[in-house]
């Protein structure tokens, strides 16, 4: 079977394939690739792809997990469990591609053809071809081959989301801003998914093959399953990504610039199952927003001569954990959010700020940068354990890392996303001259599916 | 009085020998012309007790048909958007006298209006919710009240005795209609089993709002009365109107919120140690001395019912010891910087349900009430109160929802206290529970002017309520 490298994550390959050509059966809607429209490696011509393959998967029903299903999963890991779970990837990753590159395709001609949307349509065009011509793994080492590709299709894909984001501002002039944000919720849904299950997998095969593993055997409350943390303890996470917000900070502002502290009260036992990367991601955001809101309106107060206290007023958050949730409420007093500005809080297009916003994302440092790379050296936490460390790029890792003034108005929405993902909540009330309260809700036993966009919005050729 | 049963559809109405209850206006100029005043009794409680004009009126239920009189036609007509600058722009009390009668004839212009929508809405309910006694009552007070007014249409207000004529009208419409809500509440109860809770909420949410507009014309136009006579006396207008520089009407330019906060909860605290023994404190922190335009009977009725709700829950919850705290938030002032906000805000519209938002909706436009775009003032209130209960929480926007007393029939006797609690904040009420209409009506009351209430709760913990006022901005 032919494999198409993907090592080159900047250009993606463009390449003829003679055999494809010309099975296209009458009435077929069909995409022909300007040159003009794609940069980076090609050559001219243009790309002809059957439709009648992407139906065939794009009539599969993608089929949702959740949380619990990893756990129960994983936590008796045998080979021909290894094995059934490489085959749901084989499968399922296909078919959620497709779902996408079928969205994409009802999407005006003129989204497209923007270069940063296309390249994402390129790419999820040639991750669908190599993982729908992948055949039934049947043994360890097929699974080994399987999960390279897999790491190569992560690694290349890394530039998604960045790239999405651009595109989405340069077309919020053609397209309505509804329907970029649902077009950009949906995807970005099913990229989680993709990953999640991706993931997921070849954690399984690295903790399979760990030396200190034997199969059948039981993995105990503290450890990850996969991708799954199994006690989350709210506390600390929050504990560890304020940290984390607050040593950026003072990184990035200088050590003459007091940084707001964050205190912490509820319920501090709480813990829940849930993949950690997700959730440091959303409460880092909340955070990073909280400590510049406060820096910024400290600094502002003490140039326009008002006396605003020596340090700025802490970040109060508030754990609260019920039998079927927990919910984290983040509230600062960062003089809240303009109003002009709350019409685009949780919208991909920003309006006035796009251009701003466009120059940031251009700046985003490299995706395959891992959270190790630029972050303080102690890793561990607070009971010793080593952080996970990860055999393949985190995109959100380099996104959570990023300096604060580097603001690139995509925090809430795709924290929202995230959040959303396994049925939770994200939702923000502000008070206008005093500060913000943002309120966290995590479904708590993690039986809830992951919420897939559901096909009916889709057109079934 | 005997009531005449009144047949279903007539197309034309029964005259014979009863002379109907207000006649073609053509008869009406004829019969202002013969009559010195329209309707000069002293406001009465009862409208069924309504003044007779001279020509003899007697049965005050005519058979004639709804279909045939003024109504359809004045309801045909739109509503004017109201927005305050309507409210002030007669000027500052004392009014001069031109100033007073332009302000009469404004709300002569819009009341008469205002209320056949009203009764136009009312007789598009199904029959057997209007047969409803309580329903029927608040009917005929919205058609007594329009007869009253109608003569006026037609002729212009143009001297000071008919101005106080025409003062007296509105108080008698005002009082009239005080008891509304809690009449209507109760009559809705009693037909719920005939009409379904969304087309309660849907005609509610339209009728409450309009009244607080029709409400606030009249009552500015009493207050404006008031003050502005040459030995101006507070205690004889019959809606309040202090002698303060900062009063314009019924609105008060300087209104401080921490205010009504501390006196609202004095009064909602006795409540709680009458009932439960205990008493909750409260602390007022962010910006306590700011203040803002805007109509305190309103604010009044808002912050007395989110902090009855604050109360019962911290009490309930064991956690009287927690003061709730309220967080007083101003909006930065409009330095003109930005697109100019938009002008006039249609006051009279109820908002889509689909911009309501509450964690237990897990909403995604938690944020959209309040997302108007004009500086105003943000007051947050939150406590301990342990936090809703999910089932609980997409019910809260209902009306006659209540966790007190939920499978009672209607409420007893011990709520003929409560139901004036309702009206009037600052009347004796001894029960802290409703009729379940307090958050609804809240939000009916914030949004009139533009802003809004969200509810966020942590369920186990307590809930916080963003209560967006939006400022009437400066008012030369």
């Amino acid at each position: 079977m032919p494999r198409l490298s993907l090592q080159n994550a900047t250009a993606p390959t463009r390449l003829r394939r003679a055999g494809e050509l010309g099975t296209v059966a009458p009435g077929r809607f069909c995409i022909r690739q300007q040159a003009r429209y794609t940069h980076g490696g090609h050559h001219g011509g243009s790309k002809w792809r059957p439709m009648s393959v992407l139906d065939e998967w794009a009539a599969k029903e993608a089929r949702p997990i959740s949380l619990r299903q990893l756990m129960v999963f994983g936590r008796t890991l045998t080979e021909a469990r290894l094995i059934s779970s490489a085959n749901y990837v084989r499968t399922e990753l296909p078919t959620r591609i497709s779902h996408r590159i079928r969205d994409m395709q009802q999407l005006p001609y003129v989204v497209v053809t923007n270069p940063h949307i296309n390249e994402v349509y390129d790419l999820y065009y040639s991750a669908f071809d190599t993982f729908r011509k992948v055949r039934e793994i049947k043994n360890l080492q097929d699974n080994e081959q399987f999960c390279d590709t897999i790491r190569a299709m992560l690694k290349a894909h890394l530039p998604v989301i960045p790239k999405l984001a651009m595109g989405i501002l340069e077309c919020s002039e053609v397209m309505g801003a509804e329907e970029l944000d649902n077009f950009m919720n949906t995807i970005l849904k099913a990229r989680i998914s993709r990953r999640v299950i991706a993931e997921q997998h070849l954690a399984l095969t690295d903790t399979f093959h760990a030396p200190w593993f034997s199969p059948g055997a039981k993995l105990s409350e503290t450890e990850f399953i996969g991708e799954v943390f199994l006690k989350c303890i709210a506390k600390e996470v929050v504990e560890r990504c304020g940290e984390a917000t607050r040593e950026i900070a003072r990184r990035a502002y200088g050590p003459d610039v007091p940084i707001p502290e964050i205190k912490i009260e509820g319920h501090l036992d709480a813990s829940f199952p849930y993949i950690l990367s997700h959730l440091e991601y959303i409460i880092g955001e909340l955070l990073r927003n909280s400590v510049q809101a406060g820096v910024e309106r400290h600094q502002r107060l003490k140039s326009e001569g008002k006396n605003p206290g020596a340090e700025p007023k802490p970040i109060e958050v508030t754990i609260c954990e019920s039998s079927q949730h927990v919910i984290f409420r983040i509230s600062d007093q960062g003089g809240g959010v303009p109003h002009e500005v709350l019409p685009y809080l949780w919208s991909f297009s920003k309006g006035p700020a796009s251009e701003r916003l466009l120059a940031n994302l251009k700046q985003v440092p490299k995706l395959a940068a891992t959270m190790q790379e630029l972050q303080v050296e102690d890793d561990k936490d607070a009971h010793g354990k080593a952080h996970r460390n990860p055999s393949y790029a985190n995109s959100l890792a380099s996104l959570s890392s990023r300096p604060p003034n580097l603001r690139l108005g995509m925090g809430l929405p795709l924290s929202r996303v995230y959040a959303e993902y396994w049925a939770g909540s994200l939702a923000l009330h502000n008070l206008e001259g005093y500060g913000v309260d943002a309120f966290l809700q995590i479904s708590k036993l993690g039986n809830k599916n992951e919420q897939l966009t559901t096909r009916a919005t889709m057109d079934s050729v | 009085m005997k009531r005449i049963a009144r047949p279903l559809r007539l197309p034309r109405p029964l005259r014979g020998s009863v002379l109907p209850q207000y006649a073609c206006r053509k008869s009406t100029l004829q019969h202002l012309q013969e009559s010195t005043a329209p309707s000069s009794s002293p406001p009465e409680e009862s409208p069924s007790s309504s003044p007779k004009p001279s020509s003899g009126h007697h049965h005050r239920y005519a058979t004639r048909s709804e279909v045939d009189d003024e109504v359809p036609e004045l309801a045909k007509q739109p509503l004017h958007p109201l927005s305050l600058a309507d409210l002030v722009k007669h000027g500052r009390p004392p009014l001069s006298a031109e100033a007073l009668l332009s302000s009469a004839r404004f709300t002569l212009s819009l009341l008469p209006i205002r209320l056949a929508h009203r009764i136009q809405a009312l007789r598009n309910l199904p029959y057997i919710v209007v047969s409803n006694p309580n329903i029927r009552k608040i009917y005929n007070n919205y058609q007594h009240s329009l007869s009253t007014l109608l003569p006026w249409q037609g002729r212009t207000i143009s001297n000071l005795d008919d101005e106080i004529r025409f003062t007296e009208v509105l108080a008698e419409l005002v009082q009239t209609h005080t008891d509304t809500i809690p009449i209507l509440a109760r009559g809705f109860l009693e037909c719920r089993k005939y009409i379904a809770p969304a087309e309660v909420t849907r005609f509610l949410d339209e009728h409450l709002r309009a009244r607080i507009g029709t409400r606030l014309i009249a009552e500015q136009h009493i207050a404006l009365h008031f003050s502005s006579t040459p030995h101006f006396d507070p205690a004889a207008s019959p809606t309040p109107c202090p002698e303060h520089p900062s009063y314009i009407g019924v609105i008060d330019t300087a209104l401080r919120p921490a205010s009504i906060i501390d006196s609202c909860g004095g009064f909602v605290a006795d409540i709680c140690e009458l009932n439960f023994g205990v008493r909750p404190t409260w602390e007022i922190n962010g910006e306590p001395d700011t203040t803002f335009a805007f109509v305190p009977m309103h604010l009044e009725y808002i912050v007395t019912e989110l902090l009855k709700n604050a109360f019962r829950a911290t009490v309930e919850n064991g956690m009287s010891r927690e003061p709730i705290i309220i967080t007083i938030a101003a909006g930065p002032p409009d330095d003109g910087r930005h697109a100019p906000r938009s002008g006039v805000v249609n006051l009279d519209v109820p908002r889509a349900e689909a911009s309501r938002g509450s964690l237990g909706n897990l909403g995604s436009d938690a944020i959209a009430p309040l997302d108007d775009n004009a500086p105003g003032v943000t007051i947050r209130v939150r406590d301990r109160g342990g936090g809703i209960r999910e089932e609980v929480l997409p019910h809260i926007w209902s009306y006659s929802f209540t966790t007190f007393n939920e499978n009672d029939d209607v409420p007893g006797a011990w709520n003929d206290d409560g139901l004036h609690a309702i009206s009037a904040a600052s009347n004796g009420s001894s029960s802290i529970a409703g009729l379940g209409y307090g958050l609804p009506l809240s939000r009916a009351y914030a949004e009139y002017f533009g802003g809004g209430i969200a509810v966020q709760s942590m369920y186990g913990w307590g809930t916080d309520v963003y209560l967006r006022l939006k400022g009437v901005g400066k008012i030369e």
